[in-house]
């Protein structure tokens, strides 16, 4: 069955944008919305943290942005309640941008989710978080290659430290525009 | 195309003239029989004085037919779990259907077994030839894998659809490299860069071959 | 991108994709090849969405759905995956290198917390040093003691007294602020200093022990356990949690895959899991004496064990599966640490101050109508029965506030001598299986609904008494001195 969605009702809604962030659990979704909404999520090494979907805004040179922090989802197909929640918020938010927030070091399990994702007509960008732990382990991506591959832009980040998030904002802004 | 009473009078055949190198056969009781006639007319066997050899081509044949009877063994031993007293029976039939190139499917999924279970050797096939000097591999459940070695996911078997999404959430698919750190109190497995524990049932579900 | 999923033999899934998108009209916010795939997969929730759009074709939807699924011997779920999984691996030989792997000192630590013969010593180690150690003796026991006995009975008490006699000149409003039930005396007392050193000491520990990981370690560890009582490991977070505040982990139980193992970690939680307050209360009592400690937890585990299991026994529904990443061994970030520990006090703190702060008006009110004496008196004989003195009632109706309410009233009377070894067992373990607080009763209902949420509340009221009752009678049947 399908809950209804508490709808968030602005004034003029029409002009702001929609961001859900979505993902495995545990690879960095709420540090991320932390950093771009500035606003405190409980985050924790452990996986199945974020139950409360969390919303904030993000201002980028003049244009508003809702944030949408989803809970982990595994597939497009959900198991789990999280994952039908986080579902839930693609089909009824309709955002305008999915980020897909990957653990780099693991993104041969995670990319399918990606092709999910785009399977679905969604408008995808990927991160590629905790960028440091992935060279540490020997993992090296060509972004460039992956974006090719892919077709849709592709950002490194390392969120907890910040780093990249200045690339993401940029590319969030120009998203639409091509790659 | 041969049906399945030539096919396993070929197998037979193998049996006696190359597993027992007997030079020749004798069938006398059977030399009106029409299988053996026809076997004659399509050049796989020669008939001299009652006693029975194999062509080339009969040769070739046979070695294919015994091979898929001895791999359909295998298959429901290690893989369908059928007792032993009925895997004969139910190979007979099932190996007619396993022709050339599925074969090859069930024997690279087996890991190319060089016995059947009843310790009988199986012929090779081409693809057997590139993993030759490799030890025998052979499928086994995740649980049953020594620790720390590494495998490779052969397949998956669950009991039910969430079983398996869960498995498909994990990113443990076929021909994914896992290692096995733990097996008790639960299973921890290696899949990539990433540890998972998972609980008996769910671990039953991993069918792995050693590299 | 388009990806052809190619079935054995004359039949593909593309087939049945293409027939399903012909049949989908109307139109979704993604696109109607995703839509069909789902349908595919028996995607329950995309199905009763398709089945209200479309009235006209659903039931060839369905069958094509059938069709579909009788060409595959595996499910169709595994067909996609595998499919996915070339695609992936294809795109990632283009764009990944992976170099190879060394096991270093965090996996070799990560093993031992892992291995049973090393990881349940660790895990002793934890709760002896992190539960008892730190928040137990030094929170709730020397930081409780400094704010307690020191700041609010030498300082802050006798000055609000005295301000109040100033300025206040009505002694019934002067009894609701500084009186024996005063909304500063007792409520913000309570609040103040016993209950927030001892969450903020707990909420410390946690945050520490989330941030490096060992959760997850813990649950797979305990899950064999867990199953028994109808659980799996993934149960574990909540439950731990639920040693902190036991309202927040009821919250938490969502992350539980079945319903059936949401309403069992409910229950479990409400009744005999007590949270971080009561617990350091409990330890404060008592502390001093390690043979009454020992056999109030050992009443309250196998509480715990007996009830989820009989409640998996009655409860219908599928045997859990536990599968769970376990993410690397990570160093705690201080600052982490710090700023996961202040949000959840904070969270913590404004659900319960308002709620002492009410509590205390209530008893004021109670206390001038009478109907506080009515009730300590209705409860008298209850406590009596399990063979507590009368004054334990007190703490009682304080408990159905908030249980570390009711500890906390405990706390006082012990602190007068009131109360020997056994009755103070027996009270601390009516007390920790007693009623939940508000907040916990109200998110119970909340999470679970009318009929479940009160239903639980009713089995502990009685349970709590019951065990107590027992518990009472067999210790002093025994002669037991504690």
């Amino acid at each position: 069955m399908l809950k209804k969605q508490e709808k968030v009702f602005l004034p003029d809604n029409m002009s702001i944008k929609k961001i859900a962030i979505v993902g495995n659990p545990n690879v960095g979704k709420s540090v991320l919305f932390n950093v771009l909404t500035g606003q405190y999520v409980v985050v924790s090494n452990y996986p199945g943290t974020t139950v409360e979907v969390s919303r904030g805004r993000m201002n980028l040179e003049g244009t508003d942005y809702e944030v949408i922090d989803t809970p982990g989802m595994y597939s497009f197909l959900p198991i789990t309640e999280e994952e039908r929640v986080a579902r839930r918020i693609l089909l009824n938010e309709k955002p305008d941008i999915v980020i897909h927030v990957v653990d780099a070091k693991n993104l041969e399990r995670m990319l399918s989710l990606t092709l999910q994702l785009m399977e679905a007509e969604l408008p995808v960008m990927l991160v590629l978080n905790i960028m440091d732990e992935a060279r540490k382990e020997g993992v090296s991506i060509n972004i460039q290659v992956l974006e090719k591959e892919l077709g849709v832009p592709v950002i490194e980040t390392v969120s907890t430290a910040g780093k990249g998030i200045e690339e993401l904002k940029k590319r969030i802004k120009s998203y639409g525009n091509g790659l | 195309m041969l049906t399945d009473r030539e096919e396993e009078i070929l197998e037979a055949l193998w049996g006696e003239l190359v597993e027992k190198k007997n030079q020749s056969c004798d069938i006398s009781v059977l030399k009106d029989d029409d299988i053996i006639k026809r076997l004659s007319d399509l050049d796989y066997v020669e008939i001299r004085n009652s006693q029975i050899k194999l062509t080339n081509k009969g040769r070739e044949e046979a070695k294919n037919c015994v091979r898929r009877h001895r791999l359909a063994e295998r298959l429901f031993v290690d893989v369908l779990d059928i007792k032993k007293r009925l895997v004969h029976e139910a190979s007979c039939k099932f190996e007619h259907l396993l022709h050339k190139g599925l074969d090859e499917n069930v024997c690279i999924l087996l890991g190319h077994p060089r016995t059947c279970p009843h310790g009988r050797p199986i012929p090779e096939g081409d693809c057997c030839k590139d993993v030759k000097r490799v030890p025998k591999k052979i499928i086994m459940l995740l649980s049953e894998l020594e620790l720390n070695k590494k495998a490779t996911i052969s397949h998956l078997e669950a009991q039910n659809q969430a079983m398996l999404q869960k498995i498909i959430a994990i990113g443990a698919l076929p021909n994914t490299g896992i290692r096995l750190i733990q097996k008790f109190p639960s299973f921890v497995f290696q899949v990539g860069k990433s540890q998972f524990a998972v609980d008996k049932e769910l671990a039953s579900c991993i069918y792995v071959r050693l590299d | 991108m388009a990806m052809d999923y190619k079935g054995p033999i004359e039949y593909s899934i593309e087939l049945a994709v293409e027939k399903i998108c012909d049949l989908l009209k109307a139109s979704y916010f993604i696109s109607k090849r995703s839509v069909a795939l789902l349908l595919l997969q028996d995607d329950e929730e995309i199905r009763e969405i398709v089945r209200k759009n479309e009235s006209d074709t659903i039931d060839d939807i369905q069958k094509v759905v059938k069709e579909a699924k009788a060409h595959f011997a595996n499910p169709i779920t595994y067909e996609l995956a595998l499919e996915r999984q070339n695609e992936v691996r294809l795109i990632i030989e283009k764009a990944v290198k992976i170099k190879k792997e060394t096991i270093e000192l965090r996996e070799r630590l990560s093993r031992l917390t892992m291995n049973p013969i090393t990881g349940i010593p660790i895990l002793l180690l934890v709760l002896y040093w992190g539960l008892y150690k730190f928040v137990g003796q030094f929170g709730a026991g020397t930081v409780v003691n400094f704010l307690e006995g020191t700041i609010f009975e030498k300082y802050l008490n006798p000055f609000f007294i005295k301000a109040a006699a100033h300025i206040v000149p009505w002694r019934i409003l002067r009894e609701l602020l500084v009186g024996e039930y005063g909304v500063i005396t007792l409520g913000l007392r309570y609040a103040v200093a016993l209950i927030l050193p001892i969450v903020t000491f707990f909420f410390i520990v946690f945050s520490i022990i989330e941030d490096t990981g060992y959760l997850p370690r813990l649950a797979m560890l305990i899950d064999r356990t867990f199953k028994k009582i109808g659980l799996s490991g993934r149960a574990v977070i909540p439950m731990v949690l639920g040693f902190g505040c036991a309202t927040m982990a009821t919250m938490v139980t969502r992350t539980l895959p079945t319903k059936r193992e949401r309403i069992i970690a409910t229950i479990l939680l409400s009744l005999a899991i007590p949270c971080s307050a009561q617990m350091g209360v409990i330890l404060a009592l008592l502390g001093g004496n390690p043979k009454a400690m020992l056999i109030w937890a050992g009443i309250v585990g196998l509480i715990f064990l007996f009830v989820g299991y009989l409640t998996s026994k009655i409860l219908p529904g599928e045997r859990p599966s536990f599968y769970m990443e376990v993410p690397p061994l990570r160093m705690p970030s201080i600052s982490n640490v710090i700023t996961k520990t202040f949000a959840r006090v904070k969270w913590y703190f404004i659900e319960i101050l308002p709620l002492f702060l009410l509590a205390s008006i209530f008893i004021w009110l109670g206390v001038l109508s009478h109907l506080f004496d009515f009730m300590v008196n209705l409860l008298k004989k209850p406590v009596e029965l399990i063979g507590l003195p009368a004054e334990a009632s007190k703490a009682f109706l304080f408990g159905f506030f908030r249980r570390d309410y009711g500890a906390a009233g405990l706390y006082d009377l012990n602190k007068h001598g009131l109360l020997n070894g056994v009755q103070l067992v027996v009270s601390c373990v009516a007390l920790t299986l007693f009623l939940p607080c508000i907040a916990q009763f109200l998110m119970n209902v909340k999470e679970r609904g009318w009929k479940t949420g009160l239903g639980i509340s009713v089995f502990i009221l009685f349970f709590s008494f019951s065990v107590a009752f027992v518990v009472n009678f067999i210790l002093t049947r025994l002669g037991v001195i504690l």
